[in-house]
């Protein structure tokens, strides 16, 4: 068996290969991600995967305008969770300033920002199994991400790229139309829920492309620093939630869905119980929701950071989200460093896919949800 | 004998149009607009609204996804093209068969958008400047209504008349 | 800033200035903040079990628990330690100290299970940035390390491919160098 011998040999080299390039332009790629693929047969002896077809000087940007004008970057590095990437960067403003954001606000911050995961998955979701030859889940998944986005935008006036959070609180306060709204959503999206298993997590043709397949051990994320669906889909519950819990987090009661299996269906499990799990967290966090401002009094009008380097750590839809600010005093930062999660779990697709069959490969590349500007940046 | 043919024509017409070649080869053309698949970044997943469910590009007869640029007429630009990419996006535009369009969705593809700023170093400030443009799409990213009104723009270019009404702001 | 810890990482503040002019300096960090709390001791190091001069940071300022500041021939052996400790690589950033003539270069490290966040810091001249390069013992620097190649030039010596990583194949610009024309 060909897989085997790649695999428990590396450096083998089979007598005869090719190579396949996939992408950029490629419906299984989720966006410009190109792979050069070299092949024995229908087997992959190498996987290289190739960035930056849509770097867009994030960093740069970063360092030539002041803190409040990179926040509409923040929403188009993953612009599926923008939300949580925002969190990040206003978060570490905030901790350099030493600014206390009203409660009301980081409530209204966590709800939304689960909104936002639950739509990020579920667009995940349905392209994922786009991916695999199912198109009809897509149109349900879009369907209840609508009533997110319709929700979203009516406080934040955007249906992707919000700019919501501001440093030291939030754009406006949330009115009842939203407040009612999303309860309702949190009524309607569980038996949903319960009707994407029958449809599609129990569906046969599901699990055998994505059971045992795609294996990527504890060991391996440990050297690539994957997170998110992937280290928690090898069983490690590690979620920046718990682990350094910011905003208002610690006073949920949320489970950290995790999987020992580290196969493609274990991060597919792990993507759809953390939907259930967020739905969970919305409605703690609307039943508590305290009143007061939701913009902290004495925000300086000129931001400056004092002297130093300040770093942020969310748990965005796909992992650790880090942003690292170092100022040197002045308006403008002096350096903005996005630590993304999809760069970290792409780099362990090398190593993963070595000797798999390239319709599983692009299963495994598919499990591990993937938003190439996010890599990019 | 002109008379006869006079009347034949008249008795013709309730169910018999003429027309020029070109004109019923581009009511067919707009009526079925096939896209290429071919998504850069936020906007498209705009692009992919517009196509699911709510939006439900099928209405218009330009739902039909093509993964390769072959069977494609209308490349719909939903991103940012960087400098690393641009070859990959001229390449695709020159394997589509004519008569081609193209759509600039959003303003990156407009203009750069947001990533323009003096001295900047990736990013391709327009796909106008790779090959010419036929509908603009304003908006960062642009509703999928948005996205819809710019094909029906496209629809109107080629046939000369628009299909449906204009929905006017109230 | 009040925390020794982050000494190293403070850019020249006006220089040289005399120890005169240090209490006219001191409330100008003030002016931002609403309130000046008083300073913090540092927290005691929570990863003595490490060969490596750690220091304990308060997470709630700074986002980190430790950090330690090494010379550039440390950086392999700290990678190893940390790796013998479970740490995980979280990623490498690059910064440019145009004014002092020098490249840091910033090791950050996450634990899995402990829940720690330690960086690691090093400093390499401006002119002449080079590095040893971790991914040999953690596989994933491989491509942090290509992407601070692409921005500041920093070689990594023994890497296995210090090929533009986010830049196109034939750039030879280092965009994020403080003196970066194009």
């Amino acid at each position: 068996m060909i897989a085997k011998e790649l695999i428990a040999d590396p450096g083998a080299s089979p007598a005869e290969t090719f190579v396949i390039n996939i992408g950029p332009q490629h419906p299984a790629t989720h966006g410009v991600l190109r792979v050069k693929m070299t092949m024995d047969g229908e087997y992959i002896v190498r996987a290289e995967p190739v960035v930056g077809y849509i770097h867009r000087m994030q960093e740069k940007m970063g360092e030539n305008r002041n803190y409040a004008q990179f926040l509409p970057n923040t929403s188009r590095i993953d612009y599926l969770s923008a939300l949580t990437y925002t969190h990040a960067f206003v978060g570490a403003v905030e901790r350099g300033l030493k600014l206390q954001v009203p409660p009301r606000a980081e409530c209204i911050r966590v709800i939304t920002s689960e909104l936002n995961r639950i739509s990020s998955h579920l667009v995940w979701w349905g392209a994922f199994l786009l991916d695999l030859g199912g198109f009809t889940p897509l149109l349900y998944a879009f369907d209840d991400r609508e009533k997110i986005l319709d929700l979203l935008e009516g406080i934040t006036g955007s249906r992707l790229t919000y700019s919501y959070f501001r440093i030291g609180g939030l754009y406006n306060d949330v009115d009842d139309a939203f407040l009612k709204g999303t309860r309702e959503f949190v009524h309607q999206m569980r038996p949903r829920l319960k009707m994407y298993r029958g449809l599609v997590t129990e569906n046969i043709i599901l699990k055998k492309r994505l059971i045992g397949i795609g294996e990527i051990s504890q060991e391996l994320c440990r050297k690539y620093g994957a997170t998110g669906q992937v280290i928690r889909g090898s069983g490690i519950p590690y979620d920046v939630r718990r682990a350094e819990p910011y905003s208002a987090y610690n006073e949920f009661d949320f489970e950290i869905p995790h999987y020992p299996e580290g196969d493609s269906m274990a991060r597919y499990l792990v993507h759809m119980d953390e939907i259930e799990q967020s739905l969970r967290i919305i409605e703690q966090g609307l039943d508590k929701l305290p009143n007061g401002p939701v913009m902290a009094d004495k925000v300086p009008r000129v931001l400056k950071l004092p002297v130093g380097d300040y770093t942020y750590a969310v748990e965005a839809a796909r992992g650790r989200f880090m942003v690292r600010i170092i100022s040197d005093g002045k308006e403008i930062p002096y350096r903005v460093k996005l630590r993304t999660p999809c760069l970290s779990n792409l780099s362990l697709f090398e190593e993963a896919s070595r000797g798999m069959l390239l319709p599983d490969a692009l299963a495994l590349m598919g499990s591990l949800d993937l938003v190439i500007p996010d890599i990019d940046r | 004998m002109e008379a006869q043919e006079d009347q034949l024509l008249k008795d013709c017409a309730p169910y018999v149009k003429f027309a020029k070649l070109d004109e019923l080869l581009n009511l067919g053309r707009a009526n079925s607009l096939w896209p290429l698949t071919f998504g850069l970044a936020c906007c498209a997943i705009e692009m992919m609204a517009a196509g699911a469910s709510r939006f439900d590009l099928a209405r218009f007869g330009a739902e039909v996804f093509r993964p390769s640029p072959r069977q494609a007429d209308v490349m719909i630009v939903a991103g940012t093209i960087n400098k690393k990419m641009a070859a990959a996006v001229k390449t695709l535009y020159d394997q589509m068969p004519e008569p081609k369009w193209v759509i600039a969705m959003g303003n990156c593809a407009i203009s750069g958008g947001p990533f323009v700023f003096p001295g900047q170093y990736a990013v391709v400030e327009g796909v106008d400047k790779l090959f010419p443009v036929d509908v603009y799409i304003p908006g960062c990213p642009p509703r999928p209504e948005a996205l819809i009104e710019g094909l029906l723009k496209l629809e109107e270019k080629l046939t000369g008349k628009r299909r449906w009404p204009v929905v006017k702001p109230e | 800033m009040t925390e020794p810890a982050n000494t190293p990482a403070t850019p020249p503040p006006a220089p040289t200035a005399a120890p005169a002019a240090k209490p006219k300096a001191a409330p100008k960090p003030a002016a931002p903040v609403a309130t000046v709390p008083p300073p913090e001791p540092p927290p005691p190091n929570p990863l003595p079990e490490l060969a490596l001069p750690c220091t304990g940071v308060h997470h709630h300022l700074r986002g980190l628990h430790a950090e330690a500041t090494v010379s550039p021939d440390q950086v392999v052996f700290a990678a190893e330690e940390m790796d013998r400790t479970g740490f995980s690589l979280d990623t490498i950033t690059g910064v440019d100290w145009i004014a002092e003539n020098q490249m840091e270069v910033i090791y950050d490290y996450f634990h899995s299970l402990r829940n720690l966040r330690v960086a690691i810091r090093t400093r390499v001249p401006r002119d002449n940035p080079d590095l040893p390069t971790i991914s040999g013992v953690f596989p994933g620097a491989n491509w942090h390390e290509r992407e601070a190649h692409d921005f500041f030039a920093i070689r990594f010596a023994g890497h296995p491919n210090l090929t533009p990583f986010l830049l196109p194949e034939d750039a030879d610009y280092h965009p994020l160098r403080k003196d970066f024309k194009l």
